[in-house]
């Protein structure tokens, strides 16, 4: 790399044409290098290091907690916005259901606050962004969505240039003013570094003077690209947005911090600005305060949860995480499931980097289970009461997508039991060997039989690790995407993380945030597991944080974070039994699956194997009711 | 008012915990707050301090009179099979074979063998001197030496003496089980009574020796079994303040004579540790024995009351053929690691708790040893992987 590009200041802007005028200057600039992305991809940048200062959604600045503001620019309204309106066919209060963009989410936030206060009940549901380029497309997009009690909120060029298309509307940026006679504040430029130079400030400044000059041209490029009104836009950039971080935008972004943290939708969030803006002397808050909120079931930061596996007890950690699944869990149930995980190839093209079990095309030791096989394995597993298979295997080249949608058919047929196949990464590999979307993929094997998603492969959820553990690993991103459309379509899945190799212990507690943040828009996660990275002979890396301890913090702190995710599992078959059953008091309900003999994971040349009396009495002992589950987590025996 | 907020003011009155309070301590639901309570006294006398130690498990004859009902390696007569006593030069080997790092402890535990001269076992210690004149020597439980004036028609006193002059400095703890008179007739009913082997202790004691004690529990005695042993230590240890350290072990099924109970869990195992802080208030160490509880529980129970997890051991056979899965021995390395990822400081100790040396504390997660070979930190006998995947398959 070079000394210049070293020294390049790595900017990470929201790509939409409210925020040019923000970045449109530093386009040129070669002390800059400007990534130019959608909301989510901005957050994530500042979020894991790869930005120095990004425009952030407010809702990603709160989501993080340890963001400080650069001052005095913002993408804010006074009043009317245009462009974040809830538009209806019947008058709001008549309003049953709202479709929208659940990925942009400090709209979002809004929009839930803003029916709250008018107490107006609304079931949330998607709508996907759409793609449309003119006025027609877009009225097209939206129309059909926009049905009776149901309203959306749409965002951007289709509120622009389709609003008056609807009988009803209501400008969110406005409803906000009116309630709290406040600005609203969208984004602003944020920064992790609390030292952040006043040059750099300087720079960002000098660019928005110059950007704002550049206002009616914009709006004309704008327009012409999309066939909308230059007039239109060049009055939105004028008058609706508002550039400026001001007294009164900091007082509306205080409220709204306030309010979406007592409705328990952020974290609690105070706004601090980097240098040369003087903030109040820091004082953190005491840690005892922390794990009360974090007991109480109250939404924390990334910057919280690092705090908290950093500095809380064993105890405390797994007291507050007790806590929290009494409450939501008040039964005192623990569940498990009778299951069988068979994996159907070892034959793989991805090669990562902690695994000893693949082996590449041609290997002699390579293998595809027969049906005879599978059969025999399946019919094990409905004499011995089990409910569901387990089916995962290695990327595979030489199975096509009709390979698995006639085997999904065959054991659908043959045998009656939950299909929970095909991790994300499995979907990702066949939609490139098909060239098709992952969605078609999903859909076609929904269609076969498919009934849920297993949540392996996660590991880290956080680029940079992935990338080093191994490399033609899916992003992060695609493994969610995977699971956002799965979850879209109605399959639930499980979501998973392997720690221990080589990340940070904040890059764990990203991981936990990107889960929470898919599972707000999607609720598609049923239950979360996690353990270490089980070293073996073959593997190639070395293993980081492990212990028993970790593995309780972690399960602990998971519990904390994911306040949304219904169910915390306690992963006997990686910690073995007797962690297993400790890790029950530490935030746990479900104690996963009994498994088959030769299926028994070895854990580092270990092998654990428990039956179903084994579990029950494990989890009786532990202060527990044992209950069979099914993937969708219903019980399917009484308490006992 | 809760059980324990009750007994925490009893203890902050100063005043001592009864029979009802060990009882309703073992109830407590709570597990957490029960070990939150025995690790604020652990760390009031210990810090995070954590001992261990380099010792050496020798077992030289599984020739036993006795037959509890527990045990999965003895009970064997002298012409059986599997039968076997080392001659001392065997003995011996397994110490001069290590002096290239030589334990500073040898722990010496036996069968009762009615054949043997009682000039072997004091042969035995002489030569251990011989070659390590330094190593301390933990030899031969309550029950051998109880067993040994029986046999030999000496007085305790007499026993301890002799093996004192050939090199004996202090008795391990085995062979305490169950005080209760009803379970120990059950399990264990042809070797020392509880009051004779308490009654060695005592002796011991008296001489100036140290001692450690134990309690084997999840067979088939109680809550109040427990509490009751617990006591019958304090109260010795009141009288002659001569034990160092509580070990409670816990029973192991396999091939034994009560195969058909289960093995008491990893939650009862903390319990009963967190339960032995707590009411031990005149006994300084409290013991995870890894072998018994296996490390991975052992690193647990650094939280709940424990502040010492044995040594590296290299060779244990007792255990082991009670099913114990866990490797013979833990290396030196491996047992500061241990120590470091559950958030304490490792200190290497002598058998009378001399600071040898002294680690630094790790932050959690962040042991000062990489173990490269994972192999050791689960430490099951070796069995070949079926696991795959990474993490991939065990998803839920």
């Amino acid at each position: 790399m070079s000394a210049e590009k070293q020294d390049q200041l790595r900017v990470a802007g929201v790509r939409y044409l409210n925020a040019r005028p923000l970045w449109e200057d530093l386009k040129s600039d070669p002390r800059i290098a400007l990534s130019l992305e959608i909301p989510r991809e901005v957050q994530r940048m500042l979020a894991e290091d790869e930005a120095d200062v990004a425009l952030m959604p407010v809702a990603g600045a709160a989501t993080l907690g340890d963001v400080f503001f650069v001052p005095n620019m913002a993408i804010a309204a006074r009043g009317p916005v245009q462009s974040v309106l809830l538009v209806s066919e019947v008058p709001l209060e008549k309003l049953e259901e709202v479709a929208l963009d659940l990925s942009s989410r400090t709209s979002v936030v809004l929009a839930k606050l803003i029916l709250a206060h008018r107490n107006i009940r609304v079931r949330f549901t998607d709508l996907d962004p759409t793609t449309a380029r003119t006025p027609q497309e877009m009225r097209e997009a939206v129309a059909p969505v926009v049905r009776g009690t149901r309203g959306a909120v749409i965002i951007g060029d289709p509120a622009l240039a389709i609003a008056d298309a609807f009988p009803y509307r209501l400008d969110l940026a406005e409803a906000w003013q009116e309630w709290k006679g406040l600005p609203f504040v969208f984004a602003a430029w944020c920064t992790r570094n609390p030292n952040f130079a006043a040059s750099d400030v300087a720079r960002l400044q000098a660019a928005k003077t110059a950007g704002l000059a550049l206002r009616d041209a914009l709006a004309e490029e704008h327009a012409a690209a999309h066939s909308l009104s230059p007039a239109i836009l060049a009055r939105y950039l004028h008058e609706s947005i508002r550039y400026e971080l001001g007294d009164a935008e900091i007082q509306g972004l205080t409220a709204f911090f306030d309010e979406a943290y007592r409705a328990g939708l952020l974290p609690k969030t105070e706004v601090r600005f980097t240098a040369p803006l003087a903030n109040r002397p820091l004082t953190p808050v005491p840690l005892e305060t922390l794990l009360g909120r974090a007991a109480a079931g109250e939404r924390l930061s990334v910057a919280e949860g690092e705090r908290l596996l950093a500095e809380a007890s064993l105890f405390e950690l797994g007291l507050a995480a007790d806590e929290v699944r009494k409450r939501k869990h008040p039964h005192g149930v623990v569940t498990y499931i009778v299951d069988r995980n068979v994996n159907y190839t070892n034959v793989c093209t991805t090669s990562c980097r902690f695994c000893a079990f693949y082996r590449p095309v041609g290997h002699p030791e390579g293998y595809v289970l027969s049906r005879e096989v599978l059969g025999q394995k399946l019919q094990e597993v409905v004499d011995a009461g089990g409910v569901q298979i387990l089916l995962q295997g290695g990327l595979n080249p030489e199975l096509p997508l009709t390979w698995y949608e006639d085997l999904f058919r065959w054991m659908k047929a043959e045998y009656k039991l939950g299909l929970h196949a095909l991790s994300p990464e499995e979907i990702i590999h066949i939609s490139e060997l098909e060239n098709i979307s992952t969605a078609e993929v999903l859909e076609r094997l929904h269609a076969a039989g498919l009934d849920s998603v297993p949540g392996g492969g996660a590991e880290i959820l956080v680029d940079r690790v992935r990338r080093r553990i191994a490399k033609t690993k899916c992003s992060s991103e695609a493994w969610l995407g995977v699971m956002r459309t799965a979850h879209r379509m109605g399959l639930r899945s499980s979501a998973t993380m392997m720690y221990g190799t080589t990340e940070t212990a904040r890059e764990r507690v990203l991981h936990l945030a990107k889960i929470r943040d898919l599972q707000d828009e999607t609720g598609g996660f049923t239950a979360f597991f996690c353990w270490d990275f089980q070293y073996e002979n073959g593997v190639r890396i070395e293993p980081g944080d492990t212990g028993t301890h970790l593995y309780l913090r972690q399960q602990a702190l998971a519990r904390l974070m994911l306040d949304n995710v219904d169910h915390i599992g306690a992963s006997w078959v990686t910690q073995g039994p007797d962690v297993g059953q400790v890790a029950l008091r530490f935030g746990a309900d479900d104690f996963g699956s009994v498994m088959f003999e030769e299926n028994v994971v070895s854990s580092a040349g270990t092998t654990f194997g428990i039956n179903a009396a084994g579990m029950e009495t494990r989890i009786r002992e532990a202060g527990f009711k044992s209950a069979r589950r099914n993937v969708r987590y219903d019980w399917l025996t009484p308490p006992l | 008012m809760s059980v324990l907020s009750n007994i925490r003011a009893k203890l902050q009155n100063g005043e001592r915990l009864g029979f009802d309070d060990g009882v309703a301590l073992f109830h407590e639901p709570d597990l957490l707050a029960l070990g939150q309570l025995a690790n604020e006294l652990r760390e009031a006398r210990h810090g995070d301090r954590t001992f261990f130690n380099k010792n050496m498990r020798v077992e030289v004859t599984n020739v036993c009179v006795a037959s509890c009902l527990f045990c999965s390696f003895a009970k064997l007569e002298a012409h059986m099979p599997d039968a076997h006593t080392m001659s001392l030069e065997e003995a011996w080997k397994e110490l001069s074979d290590r002096m290239d790092d030589p334990p500073s402890e040898i722990h010496v535990v036996n069968g009762l063998h009615p054949g043997l001269p009682f000039e072997y076992y004091e042969e035995l210690l002489r030569g251990y001197k011989r070659i390590k004149p330094d190593v301390h020597l933990k030899c031969y439980t309550a029950v051998e030496i109880h067993f040994f004036a029986q046999l030999y028609k000496m007085s305790v006193r007499e026993v301890l003496e002799r093996l004192r002059a050939a090199g004996l400095d202090s008795l391990p703890g085995g062979g305490a089980e169950i005080f209760d008179p009803e379970v120990r007739k059950k399990i264990s009913d042809d070797k020392a009574t509880a009051d004779e082997y308490l009654d060695v202790h005592r002796i011991a004691h008296s001489m100036g020796m140290k001692t450690n004690t134990t309690m084997l529990f999840g067979h088939i005695e109680t809550y109040e079994h427990r509490v009751d042993h617990i006591l019958r230590v304090r109260t010795l240890q009141d009288e002659t303040g001569g034990f160092q350290a509580f070990i409670p072990l816990a029973f192991h099924p396999d091939g034994n004579g009560m195969k058909n109970l289960p093995a008491p869990t990893a939650v009862d195992d903390l319990r009963t540790f967190a339960v032995s802080r707590i009411l031990l208030d005149n006994v300084p160490h409290i013991k995870a024995f890894w072998v018994s509880s296996g490390p991975d529980v052992a690193q647990i129970a650094l939280r709940f009351g424990c502040d010492d997890i044995d040594g590296t051991i290299v060779h244990e056979t007792i255990y082991h053929s009670a099913g114990s899965g866990v490797p013979q021995g833990l290396t030196y390395e491996h047992l500061v690691r241990l120590i470091q990822e559950a958030g304490r400081v490792p200190v290497e100790r002598d058998t009378f708790y001399n600071v040898v040396k002294e680690f630094p504390k790790a932050s959690v997660g962040e042991a000062a040893f990489k173990v490269r070979d994972r192999k050791a930190k689960k430490h099951l006998a070796v069995v070949e992987p079926v696991r795959s995947l990474g993490g991939k398959e065990i998803a839920g």
